[in-house]
This record gives structure tokens, C-alpha cells and sequence, in this order.
């Protein structure tokens, strides 16, 4: 029993992670229709930018301001190269056929990877430690970790940020209205360009957010680990239905919760199959994933 | 083409490679052999990709369902004898068909990204597979594969693979096959108001394009003489997209081009000091670029041929 709370615990944490970057991938999916391979490796250039920040700066020690300025660096980081990458990589493409934008995105993650490798080396390198990884409570015998707090506050806060933000306030709707009808939303006085670079700055901030949360916790970055958690939050979001944020976060924790348990009890080699094997299972049952809407093509 | 230039092409094919036997040297011979195999992969996901616009990141798959066969086959049943690699490949080949047939039969329901999604996880199932696999060698690889015995037999058999996937996959394009394929590229639904089979055609496209993917996986196997999971990964995937489209989406003959400047270039850049693979910097900037400025590849839908045809004689 303990031992499968302890695995229940490690999955919502690992799953926290997902849901983070996962919703950054289904924030993009819903405005343009693209999926944004590039996205893990903003989440990996922002786990970089914190760490040369704080080399730049000599933090090394926890304290509140250390950790606000190494998340504000990541925040500001991310939401730069998001801006960059999309007006330079993406915007250019907007007429064209939707397999073209995948195929840069491709291009533009591998870019990022290797050009890391070249950059910073391809070397893990440690993090610096801004907060104080204490353990607050203990609950049959398991500890919770300020880090581990953190990262579900951070994942729960940003679900409901990102719902008001779509759902309730004036730019969300402008949102949705570039993603139902690109042209008519124009006709309606909607500047299409600054709402997509908006969506692409948004979604961004997220993986930078859950780089530096996800950098505290297992404090070795190297220019892979976007690869490494990219695929599966990217699996998180087509499994809870791409487009759609509870989606993305449901997906985050079943995936993660589903990978500890196999990890946990053997079978460990097999994880990076489980989620792929997973996801055709589910799109062979729910084409759109578990929350996604069917959508009726119109002739 | 009349029988007379059927020959002469035929004596010009095995002249050359008995002569490239003895004026090339090694590396460039071997570079020879590596383009031909990345064409045929180009030529297997072209197929699909650019002629039927289903949109696959498995490539890597069916090339290492193809390699695997074929070299546990030469070993195991075959006994180490090189000329027997034709039939292995072969068997491969059919083996990574059916496994392509497994795949499509998810893709009536699914289309665009999430078919993509469903091909590159059979991929990387395929390379966990044979990762937790240790009769096949696991992580370490499966060694000491059978090689072609000199280069002008590598050539020759490896190049009449190349002629024969050009030749087969053409004629599809071509073909009333081929039609209801570019039907269903233009406009699915109007293909299928139009009556042609849909679901049909896509499991056809992706048998075909899987047995040309694990011919050349079985090739592939016997050149290097030591396959392993990790160089069936995703990147291997990727390669043979950027290959496919450099050269142009729906053109076949575009493919093989495509594999020669991506097979040289990297070479030329070899000298480069950098510790990193300095492909995976080269390729993914010319990917963007070229999708910015010619999103249609250096080909688009058109084949080398149509190019040197008189004006108005199409």
C-alpha cells in the first residue's frame, strides 16, 4: 500500500510535469492547428536561460528573490525565442499547406537540439539550487516536497488562467475566433498575427515555467531533456484531445500516473513504448482523444 | 524503351560498377552504396507521403523491421552466405509490408497530424521492441551481419534495387492505382463521392511504401554489418523526410536526387570542428529555408524526365 502511494504520488508529480508542456502544445493546436514540435525545445532553451542567468549573476543560494528572478528569466526567455521562432519560422507559412508548418516545426526542434549541443554542450550540466527543497508534511509516512507542491499549484493555477483566459475574458474570444474562421475573424477587426503571437508567447511562458519547476526538482539540464519529456506531453495532449486544456492536463496525469506504475513494478524498458502504445489504443477507439470534440468536415 | 537501349543500359549498368571497382576509393564507394539505400527509403516514404498525402514519421520503422528480418534470417537460417541477401531482403520486405498493413488499419479513421502521431509511435515501439529484445542483441545490437563480398556486387545489387523501386513506384504514380491516390491527395471527399475506394487505397499505399521501406532496411543491415535500436530512432525518420522533400513531394525520380546532395553534403562538411553530427545542424536550417522559399521541393509533383521532354510534346 505504501508502495503504491508512493508510485501514485511520483506519476501525479511526473504527470504534473506533462500537463505543464502538454498545455502548451494543445494551446498552439487549438489557434493555428499545428503541432508545435518546437515547443519542448523552448521548454529546454528556458531551463538554460535560468541557469546562465544565475551563473551570469553568481545565485547559488535558495532564497525567494533568487527563485523569482531565475522563473522571470525563464518566463522572459521563453516567451523571446516563442515570439522569434514563430514569427520567423511559422509566419511565413501561414497560406500554405498545414503539413509544411509540421515539417518546419521538425526542422526547427531538431535545429534547437543540435544547435544546443553545439552551444552549450551536449554535457548535463547542474542546476543551480534556488529554493529550499524542504519536506512541509508527511502523510503516511510520504513526504511532500515544497518542489512537488509547487509544480501541482503551478499546473492547477495555470489550467485555470489559461480557461478564464480563453473562455471569459475579450482577447480569448478573439482567439477563438482565429481558430473557428481565420478570414471572417479579420473581416471582424481582429488582428490575426498579434493574437497567434500571442497564443505562441502564452503557451511558451508555460514551458518555461514548467522548465525551471521541472530544473529544480531533477537539477541536471542538458540540451536532450526537451526530447525526452516532449514526446510525452505531446502524447498527454493528443490522448485528453488536442485543442482542449482539461484534456491536457487529464492526459498529463493518466500518462504519467500509467508510466510510474509500469516503471514501479518492472517493465521499465518498455516506457517509452507504453505511451505511444496507449495513444493508438485510444485514437483507435476516440479518434479526437478522451475529451476531444468530433468535429463534422463540411463540404 | 526498345530492347536495344533496354541492353546497352543494362551493359552500361555492370560496366560501371566493375569500373567504379577499381577507380573509386573506399569511402567514396561506400558513400555510393549509402545514397542508394537513403533513396530507396526517400522513394518508400514519397510513396506514401507525397503521392498518397498520408503523411507518415514511421519510416524508421519498417527499415528496422526490414533490417532485423533480413539479418537474423541470413544468420540464423541462411548460414552466413552473402548471396543469399537478395531473398533476405526480400522477406524482410514483406515482413515490414505486413507490419505497414497492421499500421494502416488505424488510418481510414485518422488523418493529418494524428496519423503522424500513430506512425511515429509504431516507430518507436518497433525500436523499443528490439531494444527489450535480447535474442536480437537488445541495446548492443545485433552483430557480425553477412557482408556484400566487394563493392561491385553491393553496386549492382543494391543499385537494381534502386532501378527496380523506381520503376515499381513510377508506374504506380502513373497507374489507375496511382490516380485514385492523387484523387485522394487533391480532395478525400470528392475522391470518395467520386466512388473510389478510400480506405482501400490507403492500405494498399501503405503496404507498397512499407515493403520499399524494409528493402531498404534489409540492405541497409547488410552494408553496415551491425544494426541497433538506437540508429533506428526518430532522426532516422526525419532524414529520410528532409530527403523526401528536397526533392519534392509526389516526385519519385525527385527522391533520388535529393538523397545525392543530402548524402554528399554533409560530407563536404565533415571537416567542420564541431563534436556534434554536423548533419543535424545542415539539415533541419535547409529543411526551414526551403520550406520559407520552395515549400514544392527542388521537383515539386513533377519527375526529372518531364524536364529534358520537348515543349508540347507532354
Amino acid at each position: 500500500m505504501q508502495e503504491f502511494l508512493q508510485h501514485t504520488l511520483n506519476g501525479l508529480s511526473t504527470g504534473s510535469i506533462y500537463a505543464l508542456v502538454a498545455l502548451g502544445y494543445t494551446m498552439v493546436y487549438g489557434i493555428l492547428q499545428m503541432i508545435n514540435f518546437a515547443h519542448s525545445e523552448i521548454y529546454m532553451l528556458g531551463a538554460f536561460a535560468v541557469y546562465y542567468v544565475a551563473r551570469f549573476f553568481g545565485l547559488n543560494t535558495p532564497s525567494t528573490l533568487n527563485f523569482i528572478i531565475g522563473l522571470l528569466s525563464a518566463i522572459v526567455a521563453c516567451g523571446l525565442v516563442g515570439f522569434a521562432v514563430e514569427r520567423f519560422a511559422y509566419k511565413p507559412l501561414r497560406k500554405t499547406d498545414k503539413l509544411n508548418v509540421l515539417i518546419t516545426a521538425i526542422g526547427v526542434s531538431i535545429l534547437f537540439q543540435f544547435g544546443g549541443q553545439i552551444i552549450f554542450g551536449a554535457d548535463p550540466k547542474s542546476f543551480p539550487d534556488l529554493i529550499e527543497n524542504t519536506e512541509l508534511f508527511n502523510f503516511l509516512e510520504i513526504p511532500f516536497n515544497v518542489v512537488d507542491l509547487l509544480i501541482y499549484g503551478v499546473t492547477f493555477a495555470s489550467l485555470i488562467a489559461l480557461t478564464y483566459l480563453v473562455n471569459y475574458t475579450q482577447r480569448g474570444r478573439a482567439m477563438r475566433a482565429v481558430s473557428t474562421k481565420p478570414d471572417a475573424a479579420k473581416l471582424m477587426g481582429i488582428n490575426n498575427d498579434s493574437i497567434i503571437s500571442f497564443t505562441f508567447v502564452v503557451g511558451s511562458v508555460l514551458a518555461g515555467i514548467g522548465a525551471f519547476l521541472v530544473a529544480t526538482k531533477y537539477p541536471k539540464i542538458d540540451p536532450m531533456m526537451g526530447a525526452r519529456i516532449g514526446m510525452g506531453a505531446f502524447v498527454a495532449a493528443v490522448f485528453g484531445g488536442i485543442g482542449n486544456l482539461p484534456g491536457a492536463v487529464l492526459g498529463g496525469y493518466l500518462l504519467g500516473l500509467g508510466e510510474c506504475y509500469l516503471i514501479g513494478y518492472g517493465a521499465s524498458t518498455f516506457r517509452e513504448a507504453l505511451s505511444f502504445f496507449i495513444l493508438i489504443l485510444i485514437l483507435l477507439v476516440k479518434p479526437n482523444g478522451l475529451l476531444g470534440k468530433t468535429a463534422k468536415e463540411k463540404i | 524503351m526498345s530492347l536495344k537501349s533496354k541492353i546497352i543500359f543494362l551493359v552500361c549498368f555492370v560496366g560501371l560498377g566493375i569500373a567504379l571497382n577499381f577507380f573509386l576509393n573506399s569511402y567514396i564507394q561506400a558513400l555510393a552504396i549509402s545514397f542508394m539505400i537513403n533513396s530507396i527509403m526517400a522513394m518508400s516514404l514519397n510513396f506514401i507521403t507525397g503521392v498518397a498525402n498520408q503523411f507518415s514519421l514511421g519510416s524508421a520503422g519498417f527499415v528496422a523491421v526490414g533490417a532485423y528480418t533480413s539479418a537474423v534470417l541470413t544468420k540464423e537460417v541462411f548460414n552466413d552466405q552473402w548471396y543469399f541477401i537478395p531473398l533476405t531482403a526480400l522477406i524482410g520486405a514483406c515482413v515490414a509490408a505486413f507490419a505497414g498493413y497492421l499500421v494502416s488499419l488505424p488510418s481510414f479513421k485518422l488523418k493529418g497530424d494524428y496519423l503522424a502521431i500513430v506512425t511515429l509511435g509504431f516507430a518507436e515501439i518497433v525500436r523499443v521492441i528490439f531494444l527489450n529484445w535480447n535474442h536480437v542483441g537488445g541495446p548492443r545490437g545485433y552483430n557480425a551481419i553477412v557482408k556484400w563480398p566487394n563493392f561491385t556486387m553491393a553496386y549492382l545489387f543494391t543499385g537494381a534495387a534502386v532501378l527496380i523501386t523506381l520503376y515499381v513506384l513510377y508506374s504506380l504514380k502513373i497507374s489507375w492505382f496511382g490516380r485514385n491516390l492523387w484523387a485522394l491527395n487533391e480532395d478525400e471527399i470528392a475522391a470518395e463521392v467520386m466512388g473510389t475506394p478510400i480506405a482501400k487505397n490507403k492500405r494498399t499505399a501503405f503496404l507498397i511504401s512499407s515493403f520499399f521501406g524494409g528493402l531498404a532496411g534489409g540492405f541497409y543491415a547488410h552494408n553496415m554489418g551491425y544494426i541497433s535500436p538506437g540508429s533506428f530512432g526518430f532522426l532516422l525518420s526525419v532524414q529520410v523526410l528532409i530527403i523526401t522533400v528536397l526533392g519534392g513531394l509526389g516526385s519519385i525520380s525527385g527522391s533520388i536526387i535529393a538523397s545525392i546532395i543530402l548524402t554528399v553534403l554533409p560530407e563536404l562538411l565533415r571537416s567542420l570542428p564541431t563534436k556534434v553530427d554536423v548533419r543535424m545542424i545542415v539539415f533541419p536550417i535547409l529543411l526551414i529555408l526551403m520550406m520559407i522559399v520552395r515549400p514544392e521541393g527542388l521537383f515539386g509533383k513533377k519527375e526529372i524526365w518531364t524536364f529534358f521532354k520537348k515543349e508540347g510534346r507532354s
